[in-house]
């Protein structure tokens, strides 16, 4: 029995109170993460000895409290009861103490064997704070480290503090929150579940009991899951629920909140001593502004501009200074795969391109996915995140939302250039279980950068001369669709889906540090990269079946046959009067073709004619014969370049017209044809069900699917041929058209991600199925609406415009399911501290 | 809660004028050596520049050809005596200036 111990140790504490900091100090920043089992919150662990002692510290989601409202308190919270952590280390913030005991007193209260770490002691110091630690041990019955993790002061004697209690058996706490009034309901459950073996051996009864009394959904589960007779117990707990709300007219969750912060108030006002003068600390000064009425909307505007700025406009930029290392990619592939064939391509070359391709179009989008998340981290870090949602929480919440969702419609494109992709992945940070889905569900309704071609192929075509109000209209109807849509989800399919009460408090501002947001920033781009770009690759399997096969009937192989075999055959014979005579074989056309096509690959982006010289040189070297033609050389060269250019546009048009003829008859293809009786009403023909079909596999197809399936003319812009191409389709068609593209399902990666984020491939259906619906209703309504009204394409856009501000009106007004109950019950009461 | 909405939508104003595409414009130049130019346009998501606008411009801004991709993404043009610079017109945000003098043999 020599082997060394191993201590399982977690690490808790809220946002902003220097955690990781924590944690660093102790492992010496060496980590490893990965994602809690099932869900994408991340899991950072890592490890260090303390003398004979392995500790294996595992650091929790920062989490303000440890009710299961969110995803991060779920997760915290599963993981104190599964995994039963020998240590919980929680990190409090000394200069917010009062706030910080909030968490302190829910770990108490589940019998984690606690150490309370009173990090930050620092500023504690420097805003003239005393904090009476002895009288804080004291009072509480556990130990309270002090440390400057900042500085790296304090590491040993946390080191110590973890031994000691590690090598202790866990007691009852010594601290009870006074619960008042709920103290008899608490006994009299209690004691009901104490009598049941299962329950009481796994949980901590006072907790559990607590727990029910605040109608905690998870809680409800473990007593279903263990208890023998929890029908019983959760009735019993109910009607607890009801006398005490008959008794003092008050929901047995907020008087429970409301005794936990009294409580917090009473341990920070016995040990902690404010400085004589009472000043306003800094955050509170800024405060003052951040949230004030008229400057708040003003100073969020300003930072919403400038992240915009920063991440898409600026990102746009940089996106396109690192193109040619994806452009590099392509045609590395290019040269590697299997060579080209004259009409078709080998399927390994055809299947492997378009893979590449579909894989580097999102890769082009990392620099700004790169600054949207180091802004993120940013805006987090300082702490201004909680401000943003104070701010915009009571109007979202009217419409079901959070405050907290703003950043994932801004991202997702609240106007005009987002991408839905991080814009559901930011909704992780909403506490609140419904608004999170909510959010998740109308993001991808934003009008996402890849939609803009299609709005402007289609402006362009039949709203040129009001282009600027047509784009206005899209730009911004959205958002009065997406609203009342979130309302609607609100009552109806998330009714039964928890929603938290608006309590969140205004951590202190916090400047970033560099490292810390690079590191954030690159850690999320990693997992970003990890989940998107393998399941891009694989769902561009998928599409590449459904738009290439059953493939081209044999009549048409023949007639694409027959072209290249006269092409080829008008060259030979060119070749037969020059000096290349025998060494030129049919056998050597397409190789030709291909040498000039590799030729001009090793070429792109060359501006120096010595490089581009040394270039030739390395393929004439190659093959002279090739080269000759390619770079005319010599009086022959010249004329048979002549020649080979024919061959080459003859093969372009049989490319080009066999792969719209493979589309037409692929699946996808056979799919837009058997949707034409539904969508009629909606004024789509097949050809534009096919484009929005394909548009499925990535928006930003639509356009090219338009261009392709429209046969352009070399002198037709897209606009002009399809004008000419659909006589008959008028503004209003483009005008139900644009609108079911903005509410259009989430393209592929958009939809894993929704999978992702609500964590069930159903939620990821219902998102595809009802933007469908939606997206057909809408447009059916527009365009049959306004043909039997008689509305030109314009009006018709008014009326719809006026329709949706007046829905969104209405709905605004309809209270939400719980607001009956709990009229008063959304409390900004911890926030009117400091925003005043 | 209007105040706030009226802000939103003012955002959406601002914010408009300056819209970009995720998609970034690409076009590539050759000199064929027999004293024509051909430029092969595109987008990186692989989508087709067919009938976006191409202007050949000279040392004084001047246009000298004014042209389209055709249905190949592909334009040529005879090579002008002097400095010139290559246009693809995309839109805003969605243009690609070459020079001349970057375009090599």
């Amino acid at each position: 029995m020599t082997g060394e111990k191993t201590v399982l140790v977690a690490l808790a504490g809220q946002p902003n109170c220097g955690k990781s900091t924590v944690f660093n100090l102790l492992t010496g920043a060496r980590q490893h993460v990965a994602n809690y089992p099932g869900v994408t919150v991340e899991k950072k662990t890592g490890s260090f000895a303390i003398d004979d002692i392995r500790v294996e510290l595992v650091d929790l989601p920062g989490t303000y409290s440890l009710t299961s409202y969110s995803l991060e308190e779920r997760v915290a919270r599963d993981f104190l009861i599964n995994d039963m952590p020998s240590v919980v280390i929680d990190v409090a913030d000394g200069s917010n103490l009062k706030r910080n005991l909030y968490l302190t007193l829910q770990l108490m209260e589940m019998e984690a064997p606690v150490i309370l770490n009173l990090n930050m002691m620092d500023v504690v110091e420097r805003r003239g704070q005393r904090i009476d630690v002895d009288r804080l041990r004291d009072m509480l019955g556990i130990p309270v480290v002090p440390t400057k993790a900042k500085k790296g002061e304090g590491k040993a004697a946390l080191r110590v503090a973890v031994k000691e209690l590690a090598g202790k058996r866990p007691g009852p706490a010594a601290y009870k929150i006074d619960y008042g009034p709920l103290e008899p309901h608490i006994d009299v459950l209690a004691g009901a579940i104490a009598e049941d073996p299962l329950v009481s051996v796994q949980y901590p009864v006072r907790w559990i009991a607590v727990k029910l009394l605040e109608n905690d959904d998870r809680a409800a589960d473990m007593v279903k899951g263990a208890h023998t007779d929890a029908d019983q117990a959760l009735a019993l707990a109910e009607s607890c629920r009801l006398r005490f709300t008959e008794e003092t007219g008050n929901a047995p969750e907020r008087h429970i909140a409301f005794a936990r912060h009294a409580a917090c108030a009473r341990i920070a006002a016995e040990t902690v001593t404010l400085p004589a003068a009472k000043k306003r600390s800094l955050s509170d000064l800024a405060d003052r502004y951040v949230c004030h009425r008229f400057f708040g909307p003003l100073i969020l505007l300003v930072i919403l501009m400038a992240l915009y700025q920063v991440a898409i406009v600026f990102g746009n930029w940089l996106a396109l200074q690192a193109w040619p290392i994806w452009g590099a990619v392509e045609d590395f592939s290019a040269d590697v795969l299997p060579a080209a064939g004259f009409t078709s391509d080998p399927l390994l070359r055809a299947l492997g391109l378009w893979v590449v391709k579909s894989t580097t179009a999102i890769l082009n989008y990392l620099p700004i996915f790169f600054l949207l998340f180091s802004l993120i981290a940013i805006l987090e870090d300082s702490g201004y995140m909680p401000r943003m949602a104070f701010i915009l929480d009571r109007l979202f919440r009217r419409f079901g939302l959070h405050g907290q969702s703003t950043l994932p419609m801004i991202l997702g494109g609240v106007y005009v250039g987002g991408c839905a992709i991080p814009g559901v992945m930011a909704t992780k940070a909403i506490p609140d279980e419904r608004a999170r889905l909510a959010t998740i569900m109308i993001v991808p309704m934003m009008n996402c950068l890849a939609k803009v071609p299609l709005y402007l192929i289609l402006i362009g075509a039949y709203f040129a001369d009001v282009g600027g109000l047509a784009m206005f209209f899209i730009a911004t109807v959205t958002l009065f669709m997406a609203l009342p849509v979130a309302k609607v989800l609100t009552l109806t399919v998330l009714k039964r889906h928890p929603s938290a009460p608006f309590i969140m408090e205004m951590p202190p501002y916090h400047l970033p540090t560099i490292m810390g947001i690079l590191r954030r920033a690159f850690e999320r781009i990693w997992l970003f990269l990890k989940k998107i770009v393998t399941v891009v690759a694989a769902v561009a399997v998928v599409v590449f079946v459904l738009i290439n096969y059953p493939g081209l009937p044999d009549d048409r192989r023949v007639h694409y046959d027959g072209m290249e075999n006269a092409a080829i055959k008008g060259f030979m014979a060119d070749v037969a009067r020059t000096e290349f005579v025998g060494r030129i074989t049919r056998a050597d056309v397409l190789p030709i073709i291909l040498f000039e096509e590799s030729l001009k690959r090793a070429k792109r982006g060359v501006t120096d004619q010595e490089e581009s010289s040394a270039i030739n040189a390395r393929f004439q070297a190659d093959n002279p014969v090739y080269y000759a033609v390619v770079k005319r050389e010599g009086k022959d060269g010249k004329k048979l370049n002549k020649s080979l250019k024919k061959v080459v546009r003859t093969r372009k048009k049989a490319r080009r017209e066999a792969r719209a003829e493979r589309f037409e008859a692929s699946f996808l293809g056979s799919m837009g044809r058997a949707l034409e009786p539904v969508t009629q009403w909606a004024g789509f023909n097949w050809r534009i069900n096919i484009a929005l079909l394909s548009a499925f596999a990535a928006k930003e197809n639509s356009a090219a699917t338009l261009g392709s399936i429209y046969g352009l003319d070399g002198d037709q812009s897209v606009q002009e041929s399809m004008k000419a191409g659909e006589s008959g389709f008028t503004p209003l068609h483009a005008l139900a058209l644009m609108l079911f593209m903005a509410l259009y399902p989430p393209c592929v990666p958009t939809s894993i991600m929704v999978r992702h984020q609500a964590d069930s491939t159903g939620w990821m259906l219902f998102s595809i199925a009802y933007q469908t619906l939606l997206g057909l209703l809408v447009a059916s309504l527009v365009f049959t609406g306004g043909r039997l009204l008689g509305l030109t394409g314009l009006q018709a856009m008014w009326a719809f415009y006026g329709l949706c501000v007046a829905t969104t009106l209405i709905m605004a007004l309809i209270p939400n399911p719980e607001e009956r109950e709990a009229a008063a019950s959304v409390s900004p009461e911890p926030c009117n501290e400091h925003c005043s | 809660m209007k105040k706030t909405m009226t802000a939103l939508t003012l955002a959406a104003v601002l914010a408009f004028s300056g819209h970009a595409f995720a998609h970034s414009p690409l076009m590539s130049c050759f000199d064929n050596g027999d004293n024509t130019v051909t430029c092969e346009g595109g987008f990186s998501d692989g989508s087709s520049a067919s009938g976006v606008k191409i202007h050949v411009l000279d040392a004084s801004g001047k246009s000298l050809v004014e042209t389209k991709m055709n249905e190949d993404s592909e334009v040529t043009f005879d090579k002008p005596a002097g400095d010139y610079k290559v246009v693809f017109d995309g839109g805003e945000g969605h243009s690609v200036e070459i020079n001349g003098a970057d375009i090599v043999e």
